[in-house]
């Protein structure tokens, strides 16, 4: 009797495990769905092709991971937000790490090159830069509407916002750029 | 503008219905677009003259700049296919196994159906707008060659009726 429970148990488990493995089909449908589109727009957040695989796998297995290995109700959005959010923490330690060593050299003006200077990939690390440094709302507006190209309707829905808030949230992290990327 | 006065003092207003909502909308946009656009003519002799504006368009042209130079930046063509492996390399050893993870390790970026289809945008739209003026000009042909016929046999009857009597005519044009 003991050892018919047992087994009925076992079964119980095995039936179980196949059913969580193949209910995990869900990440490989999302990776091939939004794969493209995601990785564009770590590549325009990061500008670094290491950090964006870095990016990349993070968000995938903070997917994988989620509440129990439980499948979000809005995949999309999750992925989105998820891997904005690691890209920017990762511009902020890779920020970080910027100044310290130019403390440590102590060269940091002789490495910068001049502001008045039109140079693509300066232009766009300072963006990068002051992009990490926006309130979360108005981050995620210009990542999701400027990086990753989405429309208003869509960056609306992502963020649980009206398209006319996002446009409103857009506009003003445009001025705050602006402003800092003035001084 | 003088349309969305007009509606906007219509007597019946309150009739006002989903549709008469959106077109004021969209007058409203086009009429606040043109007068204050940024490159108004206003605008723009009104920046000339400020240094707070002036520097305020440069700071949000540089934005701008700064957000084409980020998305101009090409990556390599396998990025997606090393992304891919690296994320699936990190996930359950039954889901790297599966026939739709190796395809994804070999992924390429492909450009969007619209996208791809954007280059035959203009030979489409030519085509249509031939086959329109094509089954108008068809329309027309026969409308007018209908319309020819029956004026045709109303002169004729009418000839008939003057030379042969009614009678007569009936009897023709019966048969």
């Amino acid at each position: 009797m003991f050892a018919e429970s047992v087994g009925y148990e076992l079964w119980g488990e095995l039936a179980g495990l196949s059913a969580m493995e193949a209910s995990q089909k869900w990440i490989l449908s999302a990776m091939q769905r939004h794969g493209p589109e995601l990785v564009r727009m770590l590549w325009r957040i990061l500008g670094n092709e290491q950090d964006v695989c870095d990016a990349y796998q993070s968000t995938f297995l903070q997917l994988a991971h989620y509440q129990g290995r439980q499948k979000p109700k809005h995949v999309k959005a999750y992925l989105f937000r998820t891997a904005s959010n690691t890209a920017i923490s990762m511009l902020r330690h890779r920020a970080a790490e910027k100044r310290t060593l130019s403390k440590a050299t102590n060269n940091a003006e002789a490495t910068q090159p001049h502001v008045n200077e039109i140079d693509c990939k300066f232009l766009a690390e300072t963006l990068r830069r002051y992009v990490a440094q926006l309130p979360e709302h108005l981050r995620d507006v210009i990542t999701l509407r400027d990086l990753a190209e989405l429309s208003y309707a869509e960056v609306g829905r992502l963020l649980g916002i009206s398209p006319a808030t996002a446009r409103v949230y857009r506009c003003k992290a445009v001025q705050l750029l602006a402003i800092w990327m003035n001084k | 503008m003088i349309k969305i006065i007009k509606i906007l003092f219509n007597k019946h207003s309150h009739k006002m219905n989903h549709n008469t909502c959106r077109q004021i909308r969209s007058w409203l946009t086009k009429v606040l677009s043109k007068s204050f656009n940024a490159d108004a003519e206003w605008v723009q002799r009104h920046v000339m003259h400020c240094p707070r504006c002036q520097r305020r368009l440069a700071g949000i042209g540089k934005v701008k700049l700064a957000l084409s130079m980020a998305k101009s930046q090409p990556h390599q063509l396998d990025l997606l296919m090393r992304a891919n492996t690296q994320a699936i390399g990190v996930l359950k050893h039954s889901l790297r196994k599966m026939p739709k993870a190796e395809k994804l390790r070999t992924a390429v970026p492909e450009p969007k159906l619209s996208e791809r289809c954007s280059k035959y945008n203009r030979p489409v739209t030519n085509v249509a707008a031939c086959i329109a003026i094509l089954f108008l000009m068809k329309v027309g042909i026969f409308s007018s060659a209908n319309m020819f016929q029956s004026h045709g046999q109303k002169a004729l009857r009418q000839y008939y009726v003057s030379h042969v009597g009614e009678e007569l005519t009936n009897d023709i044009f019966t048969t």
